[in-house]
């Protein structure tokens, strides 16, 4: 039996917009990711992909439902969010490089500051880890110097430097010229490849379908399909997992 | 003619008066202001994001009304209730100071916000990610990136309060405003004296402008 890295039991979130309405974003969402699972998220715009990953590691508070993270319910009162925090890595759209350190530093502050490593022990492996995404030469430098798809090479090792068990990564390739895809599209598969649990929202339906176990389809809410990629993607169930893939393949 | 060859004659007699002493007092009156309400400033802004709510209100509160009545009241307001407050002796100045620290505090604590504000939310969230917790994502993350922010905007407002301390003369605590009233009462040549004082604040306030603009160069190089 495989066993559960996290699940999630019956999450509701709402925003309030506007200052008066009430916009239900996730409306009940029940799902498991087991150890070493690599699952993908797809699904339209709006849809809640975003806000089910982040509240994964409770960056949005769900208001009802459960997350049980490594046997913890992380929801619970007198938890301590930031010890859980150190153990999920997260990579976001925007890349949130620290402008003020070092590409080195990027990496080694958490770890340090954390009391994870000593500076000289972190410092050795984010050397290790700047060379494995090629950026070994930029270490010294400011990230202001790096292109977009430096940053996210740079913002996947600072999040890797804390030996996180699960990596969730939100459209890590969104906002990248078309010619950088490639290149973090590269890292985040072989990472995947060495057994990392994932949970990745992507748009890249190519790249989700080859490095993916299941692929969740998320549509108003809730998680309208579930499955491996060859039935998601070539027999969907779901009529709204069919438009959407209609749109986005052809 | 007459008015330039005055200001001549009152420089020659009077200059330790404006020179020495009110530029001096001025100076003193407004780096004080400006230190001691960039600590105040700091202290409204924690109040006003601390999670005690009640705190919050009432910083906002002090802040909202400070900025909604000119400054010449609060300065009255001070010279009258700091001596009755404070249980030991206070001078003039040093009450005119305090209604200068909280006036100023009030809009420094605007600047924190500000600066903090205009820092990506994302600095935020990839900090809280990585498990730093509330207080060390502020301190090595927010601050050191706001900082560069909040520094233009602490010199700009020391260059306001520069010109602002004027109404402490209000109360002849002896800033350059001061030795205008003085000297004008020896001389009765107000014009003349109203120059002087004229040109000397905006030789200060000039050449403070122009290190404050040397001062972010230096800071934008370091990017
Ligand atoms: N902090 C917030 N405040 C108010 N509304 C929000 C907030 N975050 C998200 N929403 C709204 O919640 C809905 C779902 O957003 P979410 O970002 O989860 O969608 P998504 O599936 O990730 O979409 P996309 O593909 O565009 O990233 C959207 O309508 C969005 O506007
Ligand atoms: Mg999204």
């Amino acid at each position: 039996m495989t066993e559960n890295l996290i699940e999630t039991v019956d999450l509701h979130k709402s925003f309030t917009v506007n200052g008066k309405e009430t916009l239900h974003v996730l409306k009940g969402v029940t799902e498991h990711i087991a150890k070493g699972e690599v699952v993908s998220i797809i699904g339209p715009s709006g849809g809640g992909k975003s806000t089910f990953l982040r509240c994964l590691n409770l960056l949005e508070r769900p208001e009802s439902g459960k997350i049980i993270f490594e046997g913890v319910e992380i929801t619970g009162e007198k938890v301590d969010i930031n010890l859980h925090r150190q153990k999920m890595g997260m990579v976001f759209q925007h890349f949130n490089v620290f402008p003020h350190l070092s590409v080195k530093k990027n990496i080694t502050l958490a770890p340090v500051l954390l009391g994870k490593r000593s500076q000289a022990e972190a410092d050795e492996q984010a050397e290790q880890l700047l060379s494995r995404v090629g950026l070994l030469e930029k270490k010294d430098e400011h990230p202001g110097r790096l292109s977009g798809g430096q940053k996210q090479r740079l913002a996947i090792v600072r999040a890797l430097a804390m030996e996180p068990d699960v990596m969730l990564f939100d459209e890590p390739t969104s906002a990248l010229d078309p010619e950088m895809v490639g290149e973090v599209l590269d890292v985040i598969k072989a990472l995947v490849k060495s057994g990392m649990t994932s949970v990745i929202v992507t748009h890249e339906m190519g790249f989700a379908r080859e490095v993916s176990d299941r692929i969740l389809f998320m549509d108003g809410g809730v998680i309208a399909e579930s499955g491996n990629p060859d039935d998601i993607m070539n027999r969907p169930q779901n009529p709204r997992t069919k438009e959407f893939l209609s749109k986005v393949l052809y | 003619m007459d008015f330039f060859s005055n200001i001549v004659k009152i420089m020659a007699k009077y200059w330790k008066v404006f020179l020495l002493q009110g530029v001096g007092y001025t100076l003193l009156l407004s780096a004080i202001t400006v230190v001691c309400g960039a600590v105040l400033g700091l202290l409204l802004y924690l109040g006003r994001t601390a999670r005690f709510k009640p705190l919050n209100w009432l910083c906002i509160a002090i802040v909202e009304v400070v900025r909604g009545t000119p400054m010449l009241l609060q300065l009255y307001i001070a010279y009258f209730l700091v001596p009755k407050i404070l249980p030991f002796h206070v001078t003039e100045f040093g009450s005119v100071t305090v209604g200068l620290v909280i006036n100023s505090g009030c809009y420094v604590s605007e600047i924190f916000r500000s600066g903090i504000q205009a820092i990506d939310k994302g600095q935020t969230e990839a900090a809280r990610s990585l498990g730093l917790n509330g207080r060390q994502t502020m301190m090595r993350i927010i601050l050191p990136q706001a900082i560069k922010n909040i520094l233009p905007a602490l010199g700009n407002e020391f260059i306001t309060v520069v010109k602002e301390t004027s109404l402490a003369s209000t109360f002849f605590v002896g800033d350059l405003m001061t030795s205008y009233l003085k000297v004008k009462g020896n001389t009765y040549l107000t014009m003349e004296c109203l120059t002087i004082v004229g040109v000397i604040y905006f030789v200060l306030t000039f050449i403070l402008s122009k290190l404050l603009n040397a001062f972010e160069r230096r800071l934008k190089a370091h990017d």
